[in-house]
């Protein structure tokens, strides 16, 4: 999978290497079991800083988005989350809030909100069910 | 999180040559395992500083401790512990590389063979070479094996790219500094001064921006881009000018408005948004931005 970092965005860069895995594993790029690249090879790519790497990893492990094992290196887990429903639903309402905030600035009404968060729901889906047929059986 | 003593830590470090004052109340902190950057114009003391953790120079006042020591008591102590690239490199010129290699390892606890026949493929070294005959660039490469081979707890860098292809030079970066702190990354220390810093970029964790022998700006890396915005903003009439010290406008033409702020952007981006702009975006500062704006903008010392 390919990784990019923009110093411009203002986003920590650890946080900016959590997203795009999240992104990955959300949109079936990376496959559950499918092994994250490690630790000094992709700093070395990306040109960061091996601890900003770890960093990223430790928070994804924190959130059961991957696993360590030992010797062998980081896997994407089954998406399985910590959280109870209503914790998981407070975290996504917060960045909800802020994205209907900005919509708001942008004037973009409440119907063309719910339009474009369903059409970039399902385009996540599309690219899920795009991914699917090259995993196989397993 | 780590009991360990700072790498490297310096209270009120003043140094004059002459009457000319090179470095004037220096204080600054170092924690173990972080790649620091140390940032300044030519001539900002970022030399001297480094001169005075090796005692090379001895500080006129203050203090300077290096794992805790001080450097002009327990000089071999801090020197076993630590490795140093001045900015211009000079070995004896009769020796070979492979000769000037052995003669550097012989004063080192530790010497990793590994390590030396990777880096010096990786450099395309020939260690039968006499280091007479080795180009500026070349003389850098040898300098910097024969400061990650005995595996340092602290590495110090004075300008290590300077005379450095681009090819070479990002291979130094992308390769050495992760070669080297792979190792023990939690005890690992980097202390780099540049003025390439855009290519530093990604590896700096935290920063010291040093001018006219002062310090300017201390900040983790993460921290001064989520910090420094550059913002522009466009509107239906020309705007008023901005009511905070934080904002510096670099322009206002018109309905155009286009500002640095660093500190509260959060603040800037509500009052700018009263003013129901036309356009409205805004972009973290690069590290190099930043050291471009607080240096342009400090005052001028006396």
């Amino acid at each position: 999978m390919f990784f990019s970092v923009n110093y411009k965005s203002g986003k920590p860069v650890y946080l900016q290497v959590v997203d795009q895995v999240k992104a990955a594993a959300a949109s079936g790029a990376l496959q559950r079991g499918e092994p994250l690249p490690s630790i000094r090879p992709l700093a070395e790519q990306l040109r960061i800083n091996r601890n900003t790497v770890a960093k990223a990893y430790a928070e994804l492990e924190s959130q059961g988005v991957i696993e360590t094992l030992p010797g062998k290196g980081c896997f994407l887990t089954e998406a399985r989350t910590p959280f109870r429903k209503e914790a998981r639903h407070k975290l996504l309402a917060e960045e909800i809030d802020a994205v209907v905030v900005q919509a708001h600035h942008l004037q973009v009404a409440k119907p063309e909100f719910l339009e474009l968060a369903r059409e970039r729901y399902e385009l996540l889906e599309q690219k899920r069910h795009d991914a699917a047929p090259a995993q196989g059986e397993s | 999180m780590n009991a360990e003593k700072p790498a490297i830590q310096i209270e009120g470090l003043e140094r004059r040559y002459g009457r000319a004052e090179a470095v004037r109340g220096l204080s600054l902190q170092v924690e173990a395992g972080r790649c620091y950057g140390f940032f300044g114009r030519n001539g900002a003391g970022k030399t001297t500083t480094i001169k005075c953790l090796l005692n090379l120079l001895r500080p006129h006042a203050g203090t300077v401790r290096v794992f805790g020591l001080d450097p002009a008591r327990d000089e071999v102590g801090v020197k076993q512990r630590l490795a140093y690239v001045p900015d211009s490199v000079a070995f004896y010129p009769w020796m070979t590389v492979r000769e000037t290699l052995d003669y550097l390892a012989s004063f080192r606890d530790r010497w990793k063979r590994a390590i030396e026949a990777e880096l010096l493929a990786r450099f395309r070294l020939d260690p039968s070479r006499k280091t007479s005959e080795l180009s500026k660039g070349q003389r850098t490469q040898l300098a910097l094996v024969a400061a990650i081979c005995p595996e340092p707890e602290l590495l110090v860098l004075d300008e290590p790219t300077s005379g450095l292809d681009p090819i070479v030079r990002r291979e130094f970066i992308e390769t050495v500094i992760g070669a080297y702190q792979a190792g023990d990354p939690g005890r690992r220390t980097v202390f780099v001064s540049t003025h390439l810093i855009g290519e530093f970029e990604g590896l700096i964790d935290e920063f010291t921006i040093l001018d006219q022998g002062r310090e300017v700006l201390t900040l983790g890396a993460d921290a001064a881009r989520e910090r420094y915005r550059r913002v522009c903003a466009r509107f239906a009439q020309p705007p008023p000018p901005p009511p905070f010290d934080h904002v510096r406008v670099t322009r206002r033409e018109g309905r155009d408005l286009e500002l640095v702020v660093t500190d509260s952007a959060a603040r800037v981006m509500e009052w700018l948004k009263t003013l129901s702009p036309e356009m409205l975006h805004a972009e973290a500062l690069t590290l190099e931005e930043i050291f471009v704006a607080t240096v342009k903008t400090g005052e001028a010392v006396p």
